[in-house]
């Protein structure tokens, strides 16, 4: 069913500031999209619609048949927790869990933390934190904090990741790692990911670029 | 969320800790406080209920009107009739005017379990050089340890000695004492302008309370003797099963009779009247404690909402709606509550259990037991518990609506810039 996004437009702020105009868009189950451009293209903002964490001033976007303007919170909520992955510039790691109850969180709103702390814990092996699930964030670099979030990203197992520069603040070698485990998301498990970057080699791992400059698909 | 609500808390221990002293004094000096002036309440009520009987039926005193006298001096003769000295003052019953119809009323009510009739007479007292003017009760003194507990203060002799008859009398421990009178002592009785009669001492007592250790009990009808009045009684004491019923019965026996019937709890109005205030003393400064203890939870949540944007950023994305994170930090306000109000109200109770072996020499708060007495009624704990829980609830619930209220995108965007 994937993601449809039908003339829409987003405008913020006092004054008023349109930083979305006219986007059509169509992202397929199963597709990995780049959203490329400079910043301030409007490249997050449109990422942020698509996902559902904001809605537009104008247009409509159907999640899997549905607009989300008119889509039940309950559903929503639901939806977001259960098929919806986000992976953020920033880990946002809850500081007082360990990397294991980090990755657990999701599952923690239905009650599924026991039936999923097996999968977590070989979450963690796979991003290569094998050791270190007992650990609080503040015990882990950078990179492996990253590594954390992305994993808590795929433990409900997701049929969306939406991933907002998810290397933007990492070493070359915990980018790549990072970028390895969402292409092996969207080819193993057949995700569907939207990206957000503005580089360009990761940006060549997606299968369809979309590139954005001043609010517009260009 | 309260798991995740307590490990919040457990990782800010000393803030925790902090925060949990102030509902924590706050409940143990509720229930302490509370405990003593309940306790002390409960002691003035036992006395009042159990000392002096649950209803009394008294010689009525009527108060005098412009008009009281108009009938009883010109009958009908004139509709309006104008005193240049209007009749005022009191019109005196002294003596309850037909006992006897009382006592087969009395007697066959089933909600008495027993009643009295007294003379009650102010006397001098006299023992040798020693002179006290004194109040004296003539009763039956088997009725009267029925009706009262007079007979469990005797600490000297035998009450029910009064009942033999040739002018025997119990002294109240006050009264023995400022007349130098011992146990089976002789004292001479008086009216102010009467002919002193020789009385024996057969029973000392003391129940604590000073204005009742200045009383003097004898035979009804040795005292009826002292005072002139023959086969008179001023008063009907009357003990029911339910004290609780007695104003109701009060009310009712007096709309029905010429007598004035008050019970033990309109008698003493004005003491019910100052146990209000002290309510109302006790519940705003220990409720101030917990307002001041309700700001720190308030102050402490605050900042935890803004240090906690992130958290509340990423919980909102994976899903968790507005209900779970006021509820997150909510359950923290609650969990602070709850635990400083434990803590607090077990540290009171064993508090108060200490305060109850503090040596409390004489005094109406002695009791006859020589400590302070301290009222255990489950009802100060809920009354804390439910007040330190308010207070936090109410600290809590601003701080958790305004997580609520916050998006994920304003705080991710203001966490990308």
């Amino acid at each position: 069913m994937g993601i449809i996004a039908k003339n829409i437009g987003k405008i913020i702020g006092e004054p008023p500031t349109r930083i979305l105009t006219d986007i059509n868009l169509e992202i397929k189950s199963g597709e990995f999209v780049a959203l490329t451009g400079r910043s301030g293209s409007g490249k997050s903002s449109l990422l942020y619609l698509l996902s559902s964490i904001d809605v537009p001033s104008e247009g409509t976007i159907e999640l899997e048949g549905h607009n989300i303007k008119k889509i039940k919170k309950k559903v929503l909520y639901r939806f977001r927790n259960e098929k919806m992955g986000f992976i953020f510039q920033f880990h946002y790691l809850i500081a007082e869990l360990t990397a294991l109850e980090n990755v657990l969180l999701p599952t923690r709103k239905f009650g599924y933390e026991k039936q999923k702390k097996s999968y977590a814990a070989d979450l963690l092996k796979q991003v290569g934190l094998e050791n270190k699930e007992y650990r609080l964030p503040r015990q882990l670099s950078g990179g492996e904090q990253q590594r954390v979030a992305v994993a808590r990203s795929l433990i409900m197992e997701p049929q969306y990741i939406f991933a907002d520069e998810p290397t933007g603040s990492l070493d070359s070698i915990n980018g790549d790692m990072v970028m390895n485990i969402i292409r092996d998301a969207n080819e193993k498990l057949g995700t569907t990911v939207v990206l957000v970057t503005h580089d360009p080699d990761f940006a060549q791992e997606a299968k369809r670029q979309v590139h954005l400059a001043d609010g517009k698909i260009v | 969320m309260i798991e995740l609500a307590l490990q919040y808390l457990l990782s800010r221990r000393r803030q925790t800790i902090l925060t949990l002293l102030g509902i924590f004094f706050g409940s143990a000096a509720f229930v302490t406080i509370s405990g003593l002036m309940l306790g002390f309440r409960e002691y003035i009520i036992n006395q009042l209920v159990n000392n002096s009987g649950h209803v009394h039926i008294l010689a009525r005193k009527e108060f005098l009107t412009e008009h009281s006298l108009d009938e009883s001096w010109y009958g009908k003769a004139f509709e309006h009739i104008f005193w240049k000295v209007p009749p005022s003052g009191r019109k005196d019953s002294a003596m309850v005017e037909n006992p006897q119809s009382w006592y087969t009323r009395l007697n066959k009510d089933p909600r008495v379990v027993a009643y009295s009739p007294q003379l009650t007479a102010s006397v001098i007292v006299s023992n040798g050089k020693a002179t006290a003017p004194a109040t004296i009760i003539g009763c039956d003194p088997l009725a009267q340890k029925r009706v009262t507990t007079i007979g469990e203060y005797v600490i000297e002799g035998n009450f029910n000695d009064l009942a033999l008859g040739g002018n025997k009398l119990a002294l109240g421990d006050e009264l023995a004492k400022e007349l130098g009178a011992t146990i089976f002592q002789t004292v001479q009785v008086s009216l102010a302008n009467g002919m002193p009669s020789p009385f024996k001492v057969v029973a000392i007592f003391k129940t604590g309370t000073k204005q009742m250790d200045n009383v003097a009990f004898g035979a009804i009808s040795d005292i009826q003797k002292v005072n002139q009045t023959p086969n008179q009684v001023n008063e009907i004491t009357v003990r029911l099963y339910d004290y609780t019923q007695a104003a109701m019965l009060a009310d009712s026996w007096s709309a029905m009779s010429f007598e004035k019937v008050e019970s033990w709890d309109q008698q003493n109005g004005n003491i019910f009247n100052v146990f209000k205030i002290q309510d109302a003393i006790r519940f705003l400064s220990i409720g101030s404690v917990l307002i001041v203890a309700g700001f720190g939870i308030y102050n402490v949540l605050n900042m935890t909402v803004v240090q906690k944007r992130k958290d509340i950023a990423i919980l909102r994305s994976m899903g968790y709606n507005t209900y779970e994170i006021v509820s997150l930090f909510f359950s923290q306000g609650l969990l602070l509550g709850v635990t400083g109000a434990a803590f607090g109200l077990f540290f009171g109770y064993c508090f108060c259990l200490y305060l109850q072996t503090i040596p409390f020499a004489g005094g109406p708060l002695g009791s006859g037991s020589g400590h302070l007495i301290i009222s255990f009624n489950p009802r100060i704990y809920v009354q804390a518990l439910c007040l330190a829980l308010m207070s936090t609830s109410i600290a809590s619930i601003l701080p958790a609506r305004a997580a609520g209220k916050l998006t994920p995108l304003e705080i991710i965007r203001a966490g990308a810039e």
